[in-house]
């Protein structure tokens, strides 16, 4: 028996439960003492039995009593204080089991989008994107989507810790008040490290703490934010605007290594207007790309050309001054040929006012002013761009941090949600750094690496647990309510800032309905509640009229011509665990990366060429060195890559960043310099002879005919408009059609409008409870997405063109998989879904052999995670989890059809189009996507059907796809030719 | 076919049989076999259990090869019981008497063969627990199998097939039973043999009774020989898979099975006789009449070989095309040279008399082809599988440990009981070879 008495095996339970708010679930409360004796005894074969041995009658008795006392202390726990109402009737719009939306608005990989959080009785479970707010429009994405999971995340960071060892905020508090003593009035000493500000309440809050502490300095580091942008508006404005694009004006689109529809802020809002644009029945745009390195941007363009990165500010001068632009020079040699020059320079001059030029964050500024100038001189600003003035940023940056450490002038350093040890520039050592920081404190969602060196760690709310506000990139404010109150001892940003200043009354609510208050001015509490209830705050403000760009930096810059054999090193955010910060969020690791369909690590991407002359495959570890530092990868082979440029992605490498994300991949940061941050020249490659396998999901690229995904140039389409859809010939039928129901759910995928960016994908995950599996099990081809986003390649490996294409179930009326099931697993209902019976399911899997478009997943092993908690939270409870043995498969989101069934019966009416969206259409940033029913020709999918782009996939094959696809559309430039 | 016929007389046949059963001589070999197929088994119960804590998961298997050893596995040793039931049945009913020398230990091969086949499709399930759900029976959910799928009618004729051979083994065995027993010097011994003989007295009307059974029993056998691998064939061709979508696979997967089946009872056979000195039974003839069965069957799934390329060619079905491209130069390309080496090119010898006379040869090309018709059914699975309609979802099988256990350990169960049955039970039919010590019979055939 335990060691311990029962009275102090409570005391201690109950200090323990203390640190932990809502209900902790624990099997003894020796184990939940920590007793170390206990421990040993929960080893042992037959604890029972011992413990039984050793206990007499007055012992068991007192036990007994504890346990009854205590038996229901998880509880005790409940709701944080403040009024407590009953519920004596139904709260207004709430039916358990029902969800409810609530809007607030997400701060995700260097953007900001407006989302509906559906709630399961209290459980966050699911986002939608916000359909009034102009960054979503109701689509989300892949990093958005991935957000609910990192709410539930078993790994966040639970309680403060004061060097490693578990404390509480209220000793913290005395640290604040010893730190505010310490500080005087100047607070010099004191010093704020941050991630890029993107609320406003934070923002006064900062200027309120610099005031409060004129010697304090704040300082914000990104490591993917829009430094060279706002440097560029600089040089061209003389002050730091941020363009805001109309791409729904634009005909004609130049990006140089602006990957727009990736990674750039707005993305999902352009990527609506972008494909706004290429339906080919209205006049389509026309997409111009040079790059070092493919980008979603890229696979959608009419032209992409490959440079490297240092080449395109060469080919933008070139540009600038085939169109005419004062004070530019060429100086020749990008790689461009002249012809293509020629050309663009003239569809651009074809279309001013309606064109448009946009720079990368990759590329210096004064490629950035370039593009300003380039905007300005076609009369572009205004219409196809317009301008904003920029927030308010703190007045140091990571560099002058540098500097004060170095000087020993930091006293205290705050470090606010930045993994600063990981992720600083390889020129600024940090990790070593903050070892000597007298006083340094963490607050972060996860006991990061910089939390590891730190004196304190406060546990961070996650967005969904706290309010706030973010203002999104169009300039669109919102405010950000909680959906659930923090389920570990977390407080916001906000509420930390007020326990700095010695402001212990406030909670976040009140500080941030302050600021708005104040913002606002005579704000009623109804003006509150309708901002809550829309999601927007603040709608976006006009455009402010920039001044006439200056020309002068044209003069004094000369972008450097290199060595036709020189290697170039890019870096760029990962598509999916971005700087690093997602590290431990198993969807977003599990899903394959846009464009090299890796999963669970980065790589090193190469050209074909550089990977032929070195003789290298993938998966086989180089070197890359340079300025003095080395860093070993593997490589991937990637078709389109400029042939002497190398890209390594930034994110992994981690070393604690949790169960799920620690130690995988390679750190890229140690190569990369806040001088070169996106682009290294001169870099040197050597071989180790070492190789590892990747866990891609994808091994072969290259379409066989008949290509699955159909592609046609809008001059064909013109001329031929039945060219995509002769060719889908229904073969005919012995067998009577399939018994027709009230509906006939369909689905059709435009490939002319998705982007690839594999939001669906993860919106499947989250809506379907899909398990992720691992990289080993990605390595054995066992990964369980239901819509998964295939890729391939056509044309030459140098420079192909690249084609997404989403493949769900296509529900075939004449299901393969139905023939084979012997025991009835996988049936047709009347409505022409072909369902999935789990419970029936014995796992014969031949219904994925028989299934040509091979969209079936088998639960080889118990892939879903039954034991974690928190987890289980997660889940919608709506779908089943499927255990092992079992196969499952895309339903057409078939609770979301059946719910539409019972709201449709209870009103006694049909279900209208558009009741059922399905989580891969919802999440769609291009609404490539259309579900409905197809026997009702008004329908938005029946006349998507009707389309001479529609075509099926494998339509030989006569199995009658529901699912079918709209061939992709390019518009390439006449004048071009075959010099395309 | 006096010449075919042993020379023992009728008594002495007995006497040399019994003892192999009664006193086991050569218990040396017998024991080392033994050890080996104890590991093995072993080695095939821990992969079970495995199996069962943690899914067929443990196996390479993935999506798009979903199916792999196991069901490769399944089918070679539910092929090599096809030429066992021919052997005793086919050639009973058409009265080829020199058959009654082999027929004992090749019936034994098959109920062998087909009890360690059944255990893989069994295993093979997701949920193997559920693997009675294949059968109809009557429940409340008044739910029943699917009766489109092959699986189902798979099933059956499965059970079906094990059934009657072990029905025709097991009558055949009565009346050496009863042999064993009268000739058993223990206790112990003739009260096994004696309630194994089921209280066989050799009484006309036993004899009447159990020719006629043999009779309806040998009846039954022989169309389930072709049923049962049209059936397991079905399993494929109903797939619209390239490469298993074919009419011709019925036909061909029973000649498939002959041709394994001759090659595995020639590979026990010929050291069976070696290590018991039965050559007089088991004589060079017999080697060579299986032999040539071996190479006519062989002839047979090689037409079939070039049948499969050329129809995918003549259909001019750009997806049959690429997926005999994809058999013969593609990632496994080397299963299907490795098949024309063992299944084409090596039985080529047995052309040659001389050579189909020659027990190690004979022996040696009996393996080859053994390795050549699992390699083939891998090629007809696995090389069909990884590459499907969509080029996106091609993909690779990897075997692993536990593969290779299951695939060892189903011989090493195999051997485990073919060697209980050598030990203990009578390895020729005395009752067969004593017909043909008597003139008037061998006058007959």
């Amino acid at each position: 028996m335990s060691s311990l008495t029962p009275s102090s095996v409570l005391g201690q339970a109950r200090k323990r439960l203390q640190g932990s708010t809502g209900a902790r679930f624990w099997r003894a409360l020796e184990e939940l003492a920590d007793d170390p004796v206990f421990r040993r005894e929960l080893g042992d074969a037959v604890p029972q039995l011992a413990s039984v041995m050793s206990m007499d009658r007055r012992h068991f008795l007192q036990l007994l009593g504890a346990s009854l006392a205590f038996g229901g202390l998880a509880a005790c726990s409940g709701p944080p204080g403040g009024k407590l109402v009953p519920w004596i009737s139904q709260p207004n719009g709430m039916t358990p089991g029902v969800p409810q939306f609530y809007a607030t608005a997400l701060a995700y990989g260097g953007d900001v989008l407006g989302v509906l959080v559906e709630s399961r009785d209290g459980r966050p479970t699911k986002l939608e994107g916000n359909p009034q707010h102009p960054a979503s429009f109701g689509a989300t994405g892949p990093l958005p989507q991935a957000a609910v999971l990192e709410l539930w995340d078993p790994d966040r960071s639970q309680q403060p810790l004061h060097r490693g060892h578990a404390d509480s905020w209220d000793a913290f508090a005395q640290v604040a008040a010893k730190l505010r003593m310490d500080c005087g009035q100047d607070g010099s000493g004191l010093y704020v490290l941050s991630g890029r500000l993107q609320s406003p309440t934070s923002m006064a809050q900062r200027d309120a703490l610099l005031h409060r502490f004129p010697g304090a300095s704040w300082h914000e580091y990104e490591p993917v934010a829009d430094d060279n942008a706002e440097q560029g508006a600089q040089l061209a404005f003389g002050k730091p605007m941020v363009s805001r694009y109309h791409i729904e004006h634009a005909d004609v689109i130049l990006s140089l290594e602006a990957d727009f529809l990736g990674d750039m802020p707005g993305r999902v809002a352009h990527a609506r207007a972008f494909a706004g644009r290429r339906d080919p029945s209205s006049p389509m745009s026309r997409l111009y790309v040079a790059e070092a390195t493919p980008s979603l941007t890229g696979s959608m363009a009419d032209h992409r050309w490959t440079l490297r990165s240092a080449d395109i500010a060469v080919f933008a001068r070139e540009l600038a001054t085939e169109l005419g632009v004062n004070g530019s020079k060429a100086i020749g040699g990008s790689g461009v040929s002249a012809a293509r020059v020629k050309a663009v320079a003239a569809d651009l001059l074809a279309h001013r006012g309606s064109s448009l030029v946009m720079a990368g964050e990759s590329q210096p500024p004064p490629v950035h002013a370039l593009a300003h100038v380039l905007n300005e001189h076609l009369g572009n600003a205004g219409k196809t761009v317009d301008y904003l003035e920029g927030n308010p940023r703190s007045s140091g940056n990571l560099a002058d941090l540098c500097m004060a450490l170095r000087r020993d002038d930091v006293e205290t350093l705050i470090v606010l949600e930045s993994n600063i040890a990981y992720s600083a520039p390889a020129d600024l050592p940090f990790a070593e750094l903050l070892q000597d920081v007298p006083q340094l404190i963490h607050w972060g969602l996860y006991v990061d690496e910089t939390a590891a060196l730190a004196d304190w760690h406060l546990p961070a709310t996650h967005t969904l647990e706290n309010w706030s506000d973010l203002r999104a990139q169009d300039g669109t404010t919102s405010v950000v309510q909680p959906l659930i109150a923090p389920l570990y001892q977390g407080r916001s940003v906000h509420e930390l800032l007020a326990l700095l200043m010695g402001d212990t009354t406030q909670d976040g609510l009140s500080i941030v309905q302050q600021h708005w208050q104040a913002t606002l001015g005579d704000a009623d509490a109804a003006a509150w509640q309708h901002s809550l209830g829309r999601g927007i705050a603040l709608a976006a403000p006009a455009a402010a009229m920039p001044p006439p760009t200056q020309r002068e930096f044209l003069a004094g810059w000369q972008p450097a011509r290199q060595p036709d054999d020189a290697l170039e090193l890019t870096f760029r955010p990962d598509p999916t665990v971005w700087d690093g910060r997602y590290a431990n969020n198993g969807w977003l690791q599990e899903l394959p990366k846009p464009l090299t369909q890796l999963t669970w690590s980065n790589a090193a991407l190469i050209s074909p060429a550089l990977a032929a002359t070195y003789a290298l495959h993938n998966g086989d570890v180089i070197t890359l060195e340079h300025g003095g530092s080395k860093l070993e990868a593997p490589v991937w082979i990637m078709p389109g890559q400029a042939g002497r440029s190398i890209t390594v992605h930034l994110g992994y490498g981690r070393r604690a960043a949790g169960r799920v994300g620690s130690n995988l991949g390679f750190d890229a940061y140690p190569l990369r310099s806040s001088a070169q941050a996106w682009a290294a020249q001169g870099v040197t490659i050597t071989k180790t002879g070492r190789s590892v396998e990747l866990a891609g999901t994808q091994q072969h690229f290259q379409m066989e005919a008949p290509a699955p995904v159909r592609e046609v140039t809008l001059a064909q389409l013109m001329a031929e408009p039945d060219i995509v859809g002769r060719d889908n010939v229904t073969p005919p039928s012995f067998y009577p059609q399939q018994p027709p129901g009230e509906y006939a759910w369909g689905m059709t995928v435009d490939l002319n409008a998705c982007i690839g960016c594999k939001g669906c994908s993860i919106a499947c995950q989250a809506e379907n409870n899909i398990p992720v599996v691992g990289a080993d099990q990605v390595r054995r081809e066992r990964e369980m997405h239901w819509i998964r986003v295939d890729r391939y390649y056509a044309g030459s490996p140098e420079n192909p063109s690249i084609h997404h294409q989403p493949v769900p179930c296509m529900h075939c009326e004449h299901a393969p998989c139905e023939l084979v099931c012997p025991v009835g697993a996988t049936v047709h209902d009347q409505e022409g879904l072909n369902v999935q019976v789990y419970n029936r399911c014995i796992g014969t899997r031949f219904c994925s052999n028989n299934c040509p478009y091979k969209v079936r997943r088998f639960n080889f092993l118990q892939f879903s995670d039954l034991t974690t908690e928190s987890l289980k939270a997660q889940r919608n409870p709506d779908v089943s989890v499927r255990n092992r043995g079992v196969m499952e498969k895309c339903t057409y989101c078939i609770q979301r059809i059946e719910e539409a069934h019972i709201t449709a019966d209870k009103a006694q009416r049909r279900i209208a189009d558009g009741d059922i969206v399905t989580a891969c259409q919802a999440a769609c940033p291009t609404q490539a996507i259309r579900f409905g029913d197809i026997s009702d020709p008004h329908s938005e999918v029946a006349k998507a059907k009707a389309s001479p782009r529609r075509y099926d996939l494998l339509a030989e094959l006569n199995t009658r796809p529901r699912t079918s696809y709209l061939a992709a559309v390019r518009n390439p430039n006449p004048a071009l030719g075959d010099d395309a | 076919m006096t010449a075919h016929r042993p020379g023992n007389a009728y008594s002495a046949i007995s006497a040399r049989v019994s003892y192999l059963a009664l006193q086991h001589p050569h218990s040396r070999p017998w024991w080392l076999a033994m050890i080996v197929a104890l590991l093995l088994s072993g080695w095939f119960v821990v992969g079970v259990i495995v199996l069962l804590a943690r899914g067929v998961g443990i196996w390479g298997i993935d999506i798009p090869v979903a199916w792999a050893f196991a069901i490769t596995d399944y089918v070679w040793w539910i092929a090599i019981g096809m030429a066992g039931t021919f052997i005793s049945a086919a050639l009973f009913l058409t009265r080829q008497s020199w058959r009654s020398s082999l027929n004992r230990y090749a019936e034994a091969m098959t109920v062998f063969a087909v009890s360690v086949s059944g255990l893989f499709p069994i295993f093979h399930l997701g949920r193997p627990w559920f693997f009675y759900w294949l059968a109809p029976y009557p429940n409340r959910m008044d739910v029943w199998p699917q009766w489109r799928s092959a699986l189902v009618w798979d099933f059956f004729a499965i059970l079906a097939y094990l059934l009657v051979s072990i029905m025709y083994w097991y009558v055949g065995l009565i009346p050496d039973l009863a042999t064993l027993r009268d000739r058993a010097a223990t206790r112990g011994k003739q009260v096994f043999y004696g309630l194994l003989a089921l209280g066989w007295r050799g009484e006309a009307r036993h004899w009447q009774r159990f020719e006629s059974l043999s009779l309806i029993l040998a009846g039954l056998a022989v169309p389930l020989v072709f049923s049962v691998h049209s059936m397991v064939a079905l399993d494929f061709s109903e797939g619209m898979l390239p490469g298993w979508h074919s009419t011709i696979f019925p036909p061909f997967f029973v000649g498939g099975a002959f041709f394994s089946g001759f090659a595995m009872a020639l590979v026990l056979g010929i050291p069976l006789r070696y290590w018991f000195g039965l050559q007089d039974f088991i004589t060079d003839t017999h080697l060579d009449k299986l032999a040539k069965m071996m190479l006519a069957a062989g002839l047979f799934v090689d037409y079939g070989y070039a049948v499969d390329i050329f129809m995918a060619y003549y259909s001019g079905d750009r997806y049959e095309i690429a997926g005999i491209a994809a058999r013969l130069g593609g990632a496994y390309g080397w299963v299907f040279w490795t098949v024309v080496a063992c299944n084409v090119m090596s039985i080529q010898l047995l052309w040659s008399p001389r050579i189909r006379r020659m027990p190690v040869v004979v022996f040696v090309i009996g393996l080859l082809v053994l390795v050549g018709m699992w390699l083939e059914r891998f090629m007809l699975i696995v090389g069909s599988l990884y590459h499907g309609y969509l080029p996106s979802s091609h993909g690779m099988f990897y075997p692993t440990q536990w593969d290779i256990a299951f695939l060892a350990g189903s011989m090493g169960l195999f051997l485990l009981m073919f060697l209980l049955f050598i030990r203990w039970l009578p390895v020729l039919s005395m009752v067969e070879l004593r017909k043909l010590a008597t003139p008037e019979e061998g006058a007959g055939s």
